[in-house]
């Protein structure tokens, strides 16, 4: 049992507030992914959580007992780090036990727990090197032994994945996934890495700027993101935001002279009244116009980008620039002309002063 | 033989290094094999040099008593090392750590360091002196001592005064190796630490230690040459007085040589040194697994 609570949460150094009141209920065994650009202040999370950083303002809870004032060894986690931080004069096997000589357990039991996790990690021929003499991903492995060995209650991770190659990156995200089916603990998992945080995460939280903008499962901040911000941070490659106008009842939006499409009934309500609106289309919402489209766009194409799978292709609507994928089979080359239409189900439109999402109650 | 890019490199190489060779090999290499020369000869200046065989060693090894008492004294003012490089250590540490202005402490302590060892002689003779030293004031209003020490010029505190100094001189230099050596050690293993449950004292031994040995070797050895070149500041100090109480090899070597005249004397004092000194770094060097200076 581990649940992790923040109760608004601040973070301050010295004068200026990096993390901003931060609310988070994590369950347990439950999967937690802090995402979010550069500097937003996912790290400082994690830290105030491990022990590492002191807590300007709030609570943090684990198994609903405030932590605020325990030691970080008082507070059975583990944490991976970014570079791993393995004690460099230390063998594999030294630097899995060094935790839990501190914790007084019996030897035997220290070589039981260290024998196990180099058996689930695949670390068995490594255990008498140094960590100089292992590949990145097998520190990465050591680093999440020495986790493990611990039993901790919640495993905290900063960012360990992004000194891996893209493939081997691929591979120790699938590794995690099972090790948290294995292990069942509490997870949360830093990254900056949008295709990591869904793929691993049982529950997203979208950081900017030391708030929080949107906590949720990765396919509700995908199909229903709660602002620019998140429509745009998550998936690749990223949303298109075009500014289209809105008729007075709010059922139609034009985006382009001939270009005008029809919202889903449960956006009406929040589109009526309003002149502009930016309208969210993801690059997968394209499609090439068939007969049953009722309002089509003829574009030009500027750049293809074929990626095997699939084919990036941009163009302009109207002056904003877009990009659509499409099916690779259609050999389309740069300049071409092409009519494309839109599935009007799958898109979002947003508030162009705050960036907020107008989705109605309906979401 | 070699790739044209090889060669070009080798070249540009030797460029670069042969001011620098050209200097350590007239004054380091070319002095030594004068040195040695002089120590196989009976040379005196306006008369014909002879070949004079172990004449000298034998001189030195088996009659020469000041030539013991200074290698003895040497060899002590040596073990003075180890003390500051524990002090330097702790200093390091303490500074190291986020304590409130510790940018003034890390200045006060190096600015020994800079300080021209002649100076560092002076202001340490008067406050080592009988009469209006400081270090005598203070022992005497505490009531430690009833009568005031002649430090400088007693035999049996003398040399541990001089060695005081030195030790005081070298901490500063000392303190910023070790803080580098320190400041090279990765937070996040401290930081692991403590989200492990490492006690201070393990953490210290386990990690820091371990992590500080190339900076505390590299310490020994600067340690090690200092003791063979304090120079000025016992001559400043002592002169290596009371009789030769605080002698150290450097000293005696500069007295036979421009005191008495005997180059060739003091050329084979000067050889035997040089052994000494490189006997006891490789020693060393092997202890420390061949690493020094090295930082991970
Ligand atoms: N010691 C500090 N003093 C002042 N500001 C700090 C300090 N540490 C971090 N910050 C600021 O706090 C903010 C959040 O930092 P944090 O390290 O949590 O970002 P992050 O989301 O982990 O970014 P990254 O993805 O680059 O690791 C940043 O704007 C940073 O400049
Ligand atoms: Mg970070």
């Amino acid at each position: 049992m581990a649940t992790v609570e923040l109760k608004n949460v601040i973070k301050r150094y010295g004068d200026l507030e990096v993390v901003h009141g931060v609310d988070l209920a994590i369950a347990d065994k439950e999967f937690v992914v802090l995402v979010g650009p550069s500097g937003c202040g996912k790290s400082t999370i994690l830290r105030m959580i491990a022990g590492l950083e002191d807590i300007s303002d709030g609570e943090i809870l684990i198994d609903d007992t405030v932590v605020n004032e325990l030691e970080p060894k008082n507070r059975n986690i583990a944490m991976v780090f970014q570079d791993y931080a393995l004690y460099p004069h230390l063998t594999v096997r030294q630097n899995m036990s060094f935790g839990l000589e501190n914790h007084k357990i019996a030897k035997a039991e220290i070589g039981k727990r260290v024998a196990d996790a180099s058996v689930i990690l695949g670390l068995e021929d490594y255990m008498d090197r140094k960590p100089r003499q292992l590949s990145g991903g097998q520190r990465q492995r050591v680093a999440m032994g020495r986790a493990i060995v611990r039993n901790p209650k919640v495993f905290l991770f900063d960012e360990p994945l992004s000194n891996l190659d893209a493939k081997l990156r691929g591979v120790m995200r699938t590794e995690i996934k099972k090790l948290h089916q294995r292990v069942a603990t509490t997870v949360i998992f830093v990254t900056h890495d949008q295709v990591e945080a869904m793929t691993l995460a049982d529950r997203v939280v979208v950081l900017k700027d030391g708030h929080v903008e949107q906590i949720g499962t990765p396919e509700e901040v995908y199909h229903t993101p709660a602002s620019v911000f998140v429509a745009g941070f998550i998936g690749s490659p990223t949303m298109n935001f075009i500014t289209g106008s809105v008729s007075s009842s709010g059922d139609s939006v034009r985006l382009a002279d001939n270009f005008v499409l029809t919202p889903p009934e449960h956006w009406h309500a929040a589109l009526a009244g309003r002149r502009e609106v930016t309208v969210g289309i993801r690059p997968e919402t394209f499609h090439v116009a068939d007969a049953e489209d009722a309002s089509v766009l003829d574009i030009k194409i500027d750049v293809v980008e074929p990626l095997g799978s699939d084919t990036m292709i941009f163009f302009k609507i109207d002056s904003a620039e877009a990009v659509a994928r499409v099916v690779p089979k259609l050999g389309l080359r740069s300049g071409d002309t092409l009519s494309v239409s839109v599935d009007t189900q799958a898109i979002h439109f947003f508030d162009p002063e705050n960036g907020q999402s107008l989705r109605g109650s309906e979401a | 033989m070699f790739g044209k890019k090889r060669t070009r490199e080798l070249l540009l190489v030797s460029f670069l290094l042969t001011p620098a060779l050209l200097i350590f090999f007239v004054y380091r290499i070319l002095p030594l094999l004068w040195n040695l020369v002089l120590s196989f000869t009976f040379w005196r200046p306006a008369k014909t040099p002879e070949f004079a065989g172990l004449e000298h060693y034998n001189e030195m090894i088996f009659y020469d008593d000041v030539f013991w008492e200074a290698l003895s004294n040497t060899i002590i003012y040596m073990a003075g090392m180890p003390i500051a490089i524990a002090l330097a250590t702790i200093v390091a540490l303490l500074v190291n750590a986020r304590v409130g202005g510790r940018n003034i402490y890390r200045s006060a302590i190096f600015i020994s360091y800079p300080m021209m060892p002649v100076a560092v002689g002076i202001i340490w003779q008067w406050l080592y002196n009988e009469r209006v030293g400081l270090i005598n004031y203070v022992l005497l209003s505490l009531g430690i001592i009833d009568d005031p020490i002649a430090f400088l010029q007693s035999t049996t505190y003398a040399l541990p005064s001089v060695m005081l100094v030195g030790i005081w001189q070298i901490l500063g230099f000392f303190m910023i190796i070790l803080l580098t050596g320190l400041q090279s050690i990765s937070q996040n293993l401290y930081e692991a630490a403590a989200i492990d449950g490492t006690s201070n004292w393990r953490q210290f031994w386990r990690i820091t230690f371990p992590l500080l040995r190339p900076s505390l070797f590299l310490c020994f050895v600067i340690g090690v040459i200092s003791s063979f070149t304090s120079f000025d500041l016992i001559y400043v100090m002592t002169g290596g007085g009371p009789g030769h109480a605080t002698e150290l090899l450097i000293t005696y070597i500069y007295k036979t040589a421009f005191e008495l005249s005997s180059f060739d004397y003091a050329g084979a004092l000067t050889i035997m040194m040089f052994v000494l000194f490189l006997g006891i770094t490789l020693i060393a060097n092997r202890i420390a697994g061949g690493e020094a200076g090295k930082i991970e």
